[in-house]
């Protein structure tokens, strides 16, 4: 009875922490800052993000979505500054609704295509394997097993 | 037509214009590359002169042909440019073209002794925090932005740029203001 209690006391314990860790919070300043310059590519660098960039250049486009963060401009808005001067390339995940989008596209039609051409030759195949022999073809069959058969007897 | 002779026909289109996209893409000068700025208004800013004369606003020449050039002195291809830049400069001197230079992540000091060096006489404008650059979606000098009179960016050239080029760019901003 009493290990029964403490089970499920822990396990309500648990619950509570997960349900506190999990709810919604307001981002502070910084975190809003690393995941905007998360998102950007760092344009002198070799596929290093904003964030991760030691670069001069990085520094001050930092600097810049600081500031643009304490003018309380939203995420959007500041990606937008950065997509007019640099265009969707400066996104190191490019939005779903332009022309660059075309590369989330782009490994599904593939697979799609992959999947319709393989189910075709697997059914084609098995078309061919259980089709019955036509009359012709039985009675070709026929003569020649009587041949063999007069030929060994 | 079955599913699979269609997906095998929209494979060869896609490879097709796959060719073609590659084709048109090779063809292109790599030095023009058109971002976002192009065809857009050109960011306004406000900058100090180098050389102490005050500040100066890209404002201040709207209804001219503005050339921006953004430079500093570490750049070896900032240094080979820099000719062509100070001819078409004369060539233009007094006329409805203006030339500004931008200085790109550089002291003060160290880009004025160079400006006096190369004979740059143009106006050379700060940047200490690089918001001129980032506006203009710099990735690193030498790079020329060619504004027209109506304050829209026509052109942009990345890497040294040579006397031809920015004549032909400036002439045809100029032509264009006439019509």
């Amino acid at each position: 009875m009493t290990a029964r209690i403490v089970i499920a006391a822990a396990l309500l314990a648990i619950a509570a922490t997960l349900v506190l860790a999990a709810r919604p919070h307001e981002a502070t300043a910084d975190e809003r800052v690393d995941r905007i310059t998360a998102e950007l590519r760092c344009p002198v660098c070799q596929g290093l993000s904003v964030k991760d960039s030691p670069s001069e250049t990085a520094r001050q486009m930092r600097d810049l979505v600081a500031e643009r963060v304490r003018e309380g401009k939203t995420d959007a808005e500041i990606e937008a500054e950065f997509r007019t001067a640099y265009g969707d390339w400066v996104l190191l995940s490019p939005p779903i609704a332009s022309w660059s989008g075309l590369v989330w596209l782009a490994p599904l039609a593939a697979v799609a295509a992959g999947v319709v051409l393989a189910t075709g030759r697997v059914r084609g195949g098995a078309a061919v394997a259980s089709a019955e022999p036509s009359a012709a073809e039985r009675a070709a069959l026929r003569e020649r097993v009587a041949r063999e058969e007069a030929a060994e007897g | 037509m079955t599913l699979a002779r269609a997906v095998r026909i929209a494979i060869v289109v896609a490879m097709l214009g796959l060719v073609v996209t590659l084709a048109l893409a090779f063809r292109r000068d790599p030095h023009d590359i058109r971002t976002g700025t192009i065809g857009k208004p050109a960011p306004a800013f406000t900058a100090e002169r180098l050389d102490g004369g005050g500040t100066l606003s890209l404002s201040d020449y709207t209804g001219k042909v503005v050339v921006v050039n953004f430079f500093a002195s570490w750049c070896l291809p900032c240094t080979q440019e820099n000719p062509a830049l100070v001819r078409v400069y004369e060539r233009y001197r007094g006329s409805d073209v203006v030339m500004l230079g931008v200085v790109y992540q550089e002291s003060r000091d160290s880009a004025l002794s160079y400006v006096k060096r190369m004979g740059i006489s143009w106006p050379a404008l700060a940047d200490d925090d690089g918001r001129v650059a980032l506006s203009y979606g710099v990735f690193g000098p030498p790079e020329t932005f060619f504004i027209g009179p109506d304050g829209v960016i026509a052109g942009r050239h990345i890497g040294p740029i040579d006397e031809g080029t920015l004549i032909t760019g400036i002439e045809a901003l100029r032509r264009e203001a006439t019509r």
